[in-house]
Formats: structure tokens, sequence, C-alpha cells
């Protein structure tokens, strides 16, 4: 009996850690490519960030230095400080524009696919390519709004839009809700599609009006939709630097200078390479932190589908 | 197939290694700076054994290029540097010691002393002048004459000068009386403006380039006929966020007049031979000239393997024909001792650009890139801050703060 049961039980885990195994060789080359393109750069970043590391010459070691002088750095709490203001509009308005467009794109219609494809077109365009568009676009002189808008009379004479902060921030505001919105729209689709049509039905025949369908069916039923989306967006915008660079090279007078602009001109321009790697590990643990924060404030995790 | 295909790889090898003997130098140059340099490059190809392959950078990313491109050990041969960057690379000791070639070239005292001066780091010399130009006011002599202005007379005052753009702009459309790059182009203003203040005994820094002096007086004066200008809507708006990419805007004709270089003579005579315009020295804030003497050196990145075919090409660019060229498109002779035989026969006004190298100053400080040049640095904030902003007393002080902090932590 005893030995039975030992060999039933040697019988049963023998295949579990075969599984094991084959899983781990399953997982190796996703393994071996985190490692090799994100794992080792960022402990190099991490080991430049200890150091004087000049672009040309010899680094030295200087302990945590780049970390305090971040600090009593102005410039970089100025850019912490502009990429926060840029990411809360910026993340509302794309999910202002998004989140509509996938409610109408859901539903099937005539012509339904042509909608999405239209939304989504801007999206294969590269982020560089449509900035240099919209540079283009907002030219005073050889562009389309400026001109356009004198000739509806919006404004008078032509406004150089790219030379005061406030109009230059909202062409770059929807330049990028142009470029991404179609991105969101296809997952929060996704999202929609994956409730179940017998719910909303349900609802409605429980007598539920189509905002509360809205709020207490769709919301709590999209929330890991919603999480994945806000995630990604909060994060590029966090990272936003080709718009800033291309279309107003840090802005009139700096205003646009965001966090990987700075870590760039630190890194490239003023040479400091060590300092620019000590901001990027600053930079990397605020999104960890950032990420962590949304997926528990969305509660992700907590139940399984 | 693949007997095809390795035809052609034998093919391919074969033709590379009879090509050996005649070797190829890569070499950077900066975009903006004209066309005088590629045409002697086209001129050394055409007549010579060895041939010279040209890659041109953007002007504003050509010292972070070189210097990722050495880190990554793909850097060309040989290059031309912004004079003033060559002291910050000879001190990273990159660049090759060409000391005992260039004192036995026989004119090597009559090579343009302020290139020299930047080329030369702790008695050793790392860099040789490769292009010259210095600032120049240019108008528009049809402009002139349409706005009822005497074309010939060239305008000696900063009041003057509004003047006449006022008249200019007065001929409407999008037709205007000066222009200038206002979007943070470090480069286009030390070259254009600060001549204002120069002209009148200020500098932005201090002659030991250890303080920053950008408050003074003159500067006011300077930044007030700029924004004065721009508040009577005679500057494109455009301008204000032009970043240097639209520098040349008086080449498209509408532009009445310009702070320019004397490459732009070049470009404007040999592209844009339509465009009759005059030139004369800017004028400072209290009608004193003065200009920034400017242009590129030659240096040579250290271990190159080809430095003997380097030298034969410098030394063919000094070579009277290959100043003529250069001349021709509007680099100014590097060699004091034939510039009059290479001017010979060039436009006049070519000569402007030479009598300006007498009045002119070129700022010496390892910091340049952070300082003037970058897009971000002080430099190029104040001055669209002090002539495009609201409150000039604030770009004032916090130009001259951030520029102290920089110069202080570079110490």
């Amino acid at each position: 009996m005893t030995t039975s049961a030992l060999t039933s039980a040697i019988r049963r885990r023998r295949p579990k850690r075969q599984t094991g195994w084959r899983g781990l060789i399953y997982i190796a080359p996703a393994m071996a490519l985190v490692t090799l393109f994100f794992v080792l750069p960022v402990l190099f970043t991490l080991w430049m960030s200890l150091h004087k590391w000049p672009l040309l010459g010899e680094p030295a070691w200087i302990g945590l230095r780049n970390y305090t002088r971040m600090f009593t750095d102005a410039r970089f709490f100025n850019a912490l400080g502009f990429t926060a203001h840029y990411t809360l509009i910026v993340t509302m308005a794309i999910f202002a524009v998004a989140f509509p467009l996938a409610i109408f794109v859901e539903k099937q219609r005539p012509l339904v696919s042509l909608y999405r494809t239209i939304v989504f077109l801007p999206v294969v365009v590269g982020l560089a390519s449509a900035s240099l568009l919209w540079v283009w676009l907002a030219n005073v002189d050889s562009g389309l709004f400026a001109p356009l808008f004198d000739v509806l009379g919006l404004t008078s004479g032509r406004i150089n839009l790219l030379a005061k902060f406030d109009t230059a921030f909202l062409t770059i505001i929807v330049m990028v809700v142009w470029k991404i919105a179609g991105f969101t729209m296809i997952i929060l689709l996704t999202g929609l599609q994956a409730i179940p049509a017998e719910l909303t039905e349900a609802a409605r025949i429980d007598g539920a009006g189509r905002w509360q369908r809205f709020r207490h069916l769709t919301l709590p039923l999209m929330r890991r939709t919603m999480a994945l989306a806000l995630i990604l967006s909060v994060t590029g915008s966090i990272l936003a630097f080709d718009q800033f660079y291309i279309m107003t090279s840090g802005g009139p007078q700096n205003k646009m200078i965001s966090v990987v602009y700075y870590i760039f001109n630190q890194s490239f321009v003023s040479f400091n390479l060590g300092y620019g790697a000590a901001l990027s590990i600053a930079l990397l643990l605020i999104l960890v932190t950032l990420s962590v924060v949304q997926l528990w404030l969305l509660k992700v995790g907590d139940e399984r589908p | 197939m693949f007997k095809k295909l390795m035809a052609a790889t034998a093919l391919i090898s074969a033709s590379m290694i009879s090509a050996a003997s005649a070797e190829t130098i890569s070499m950077w140059v900066r975009s903006g700076i004209g066309d005088s340099f590629k045409e002697v490059v086209k001129a050394y190809n055409a007549g010579h054994e060895h041939k010279v392959e040209l890659t041109e950078v953007p002007f504003a990313e050509l010292v972070q290029k070189y210097a990722t491109a050495i880190a990554g050990g793909q850097a060309p041969d040989a290059l031309s540097l912004d004079l003033i960057y060559t002291p910050a690379f000879a001190a990273a000791g990159q660049l090759e010691d060409l000391t005992d070639w260039a004192k036995a070239l026989p004119y090597f005292n009559s090579l343009s002393p302020s290139h020299v001066k930047l080329g030369t780091y702790e008695d050793k010399i790392y860099g040789l002048p490769l292009t010259v130009e210095t600032s120049i006011f240019a108008w528009n002599k049809d402009l002139y004459k349409k706005a009822g202005l005497d074309p010939e007379k060239a305008p000696k005052t900063w009041e003057e000068i509004t003047a006449n753009a006022e008249k200019i702009r007065a001929l409407g459309g999008d037709t205007y009386g000066f222009y200038f790059s206002g979007g943070g182009c470090g480069g286009c203003m030390i070259f254009t403006f600060t001549p204002l203040t120069w002209g009148a005994g200020a500098d932005i820094l201090s002659a030991d380039g250890k303080t920053a002096t950008l408050d003074t007086p003159q500067m006011r004066k300077a930044v007030d006929i700029y924004r004065n200008m721009v508040e009577k809507d005679l500057v494109p708006a455009g301008a204000a966020s032009d970043n240097g990419v639209n520098f040349l805007s008086f080449t498209n004709g509408k532009i009445g007049q310009q702070s320019l270089g004397a490459f732009a003579i070049g470009t404007l005579v040999t592209q844009h031979p339509e465009i009759d315009f005059g030139v004369t020295l800017i004028p400072g804030v209290d009608g004193k000239p003065s200009s920034f003497a400017g242009g590129d050196n030659f240096v040579v990145t250290k271990g190159t393997p080809k430095l003997e075919e380097v030298k034969e090409f410098l030394e063919y660019t000094y070579s009277p024909e290959g100043q003529k060229i250069m001349a021709k498109f509007g680099s100014l002779p590097t060699r004091g001792d034939i510039a009059n035989e290479v001017l010979e026969g060039l436009d006049p006004r070519l000569k402007v650009g030479m009598e300006a190298i007498a009045v002119a100053q070129t700022p010496y400080t390892l910091q340049f890139n952070d300082l003037i040049n970058s897009a971000n640095g002080p430099w190029a904030t104040f001055t669209n801050a002090a002539i495009y902003g609201d409150d000039v007393d604030g770009a004032f002080s916090n130009a001259q703060d951030e520029m102290q902090s920089i110069i202080d932590a570079g110490q």
C-alpha cells in the first residue's frame, strides 16, 4: 500500500517536473532576448550612472554623486513637471477621443471597417514622420493651418502656431491624439467586443438605461482593457521625445523639455553620459512605480475572468 | 544561380583589390556652410588618384554625431569642424597632432591666425583653417529701389536699417523689411546678433571666459532694436519659430535686409543670380561695425590610417587653385599671402567679408555647445525670450544665471 502510494506519487510528480523543464525551454528564447536587450543594458546603465562618464575621454567613479545632483537640478524638475502636465492632458484627450470612437465602430453598421481603417491609419505613420508632417502643416508661411484660419476669419492675420507655448502645446496635443487615438481605440474595441451580448441584453430587460448599462456593466467589465490602454498611454507620454524635438526643438524658450529630452540633452549635447544614465534609471523607477499604482488602482489581478 | 552569385562576388572583390591603391578618404562637413567645401572636393576627386567621400551632417548635430562616432569606432578620417569646437576635441585627445607637418608648410605663417589659434591646444596644432567666414549685413537692392530707397547706399546705423525696413514692409504682401532666425538658433544669433554689442564694446562673456556678462546696456539696446522691428511687423511671423532651418530666407527675394555670412554671398552669387544685393559690415548699436569670425577647421581623427592621403587633400585646398574654387563659393581665402590673387576677378562683395576680419571677434570657450549653440542652452533661449517674450528682464536674469552656472559647473 505504502509503496504503491509512493510510486503513484512519483509517477504523478515526474511528468510535472518534466513540464517545468519543458516550459523553461519554451520561454528560453524570450528570456535570452530580454536578458540581452533589456536586463544587460539596464545593468550597464546602472554601472554608467555611478561614473562621471564623458562621451570623449575616460570615465571616473563618483559613486552616488549623479543621484544626489539630481535633487538640486532645477531643470530636471522642470522637465518632470512638464512631462507630468503633458501626460495628464494628452492621456485624457486620447481617452476622450478614443472611447467614443471605440463605441462608434463597435456596432455593426454599414462601412464600419472603413471607419476603423480611417481612424487607425495615422497609427501606422511613424511618430517622427508625423511630427515632420505637422511641422509643415503648422508652418506659418507655407503650411495649412495658419492660412486656413486666416481665410476662415478665425484669426486676424496669420498666426505662428509654434511660436507661443499655448498654441504650440495645443498643436502637439492635437497631433498626438490624431496619431495615437486609433491605437487606443482598437484596444478598447477588443474590450468592448469581449463583453457577452447576453449580459447587455439581460441588463436591458432589467430596465437599465443606456448610461446605467455603460456605468455599471461596460466600464467594470472593461477594467483590464482600460488598464492596458491606460498604462500604454501613460508610459508612451512619459517617454515622449520625438514630437518636441522635431516640432518645437524644446518649445518656445525651453518650455517643452520632456524628461527624455532632458536626458538626451545631458547625454548627447552636454556629453554627461553618466548623469544621463542616472536620470534614465530614475525615470525607469518612476515608470515602474506609476505602472504598479495604476494596476493597483484598477484592481487588475484580483479576480480571474 | 549560385554560380552567378559566386561570379559576381568574385568580380566585386577583384575590382576592390585593383582599386586598393587609390584610397577613399571619408570626410564630414556640416550643413549650412555653403558649397565651397563640396565644390573643392568635387574638383579634387576629378583630378586626383585618391578620392574623398563627403558626408553632410546637419550643423546642429555634427558635434554629438562625431563624438558618438569616435566612441563607436566609426569616425570619418577627417572632418570640417566648426573652429570653436577644436579646443574641446583636442583636449579630449581625439585629434591627430599635425604640428610638424603644419609648421613645414611654406605658407604656414600666413594661414588665418584666429583659426590656427583655436586649432592649437597646449602648443600643439590639431586643427588648420579650412573655411573662413565672417558675418556681414546684406540688403536687397531691388526691394530698396521699389521702396524708393537708394540701392547703392549701405545703411550705417540700426535706426537707418529700421527706417528702411519700414519702407520695404510698406510694399505690402509678404515682403518684409528684415529677417533673423529667432526660434532659438544659438549659432545663428551669436553669428549675426552679437556683433551689435561687440561693435559697441560689450561682450557676453568676460575675456577669460569665466564670467557671463550678458546684461549690458549695449545688449539691452540691441534687444530693443530687434523687439521694435518685430512689434512693427517688419519681420515675417515664421522667424519666431525658425530654429535655423530657414536661415537663408534672404534668398527668397522677399526679405529686404538680413545679417548673413560670407558663405551666403557665395550661395547667392552662384545659385540665386536673380537677386541683386549689396553687402556691408554689421553696424553695432552705436554705429561702430563688428563681425563674427567663424568657419571651420580641418581636423584629422586620431589614428586614421590614411593620414598621408588626407594631407595631400589639404595641400590641394591650400593651393591657389583650391583657394580660388573655395572663394568662388563664398569661403574667404585661408591663406593671407595669396588672398588678393585669389579674390581677383571674383565677386567684389567678397572683399567686404575679407574687411570684416579686421573688426571680427570669436568667443573662446570650451563650453560653446552648452552655452551658445545648443537649441536648449541659455543663449538660444535668451534670444527668443528677450526678443519675443513678454518679460525682457526675466529673460536677461535667467540667461545670465544659467550661463554662469554652466560655466561654474565646467571649471
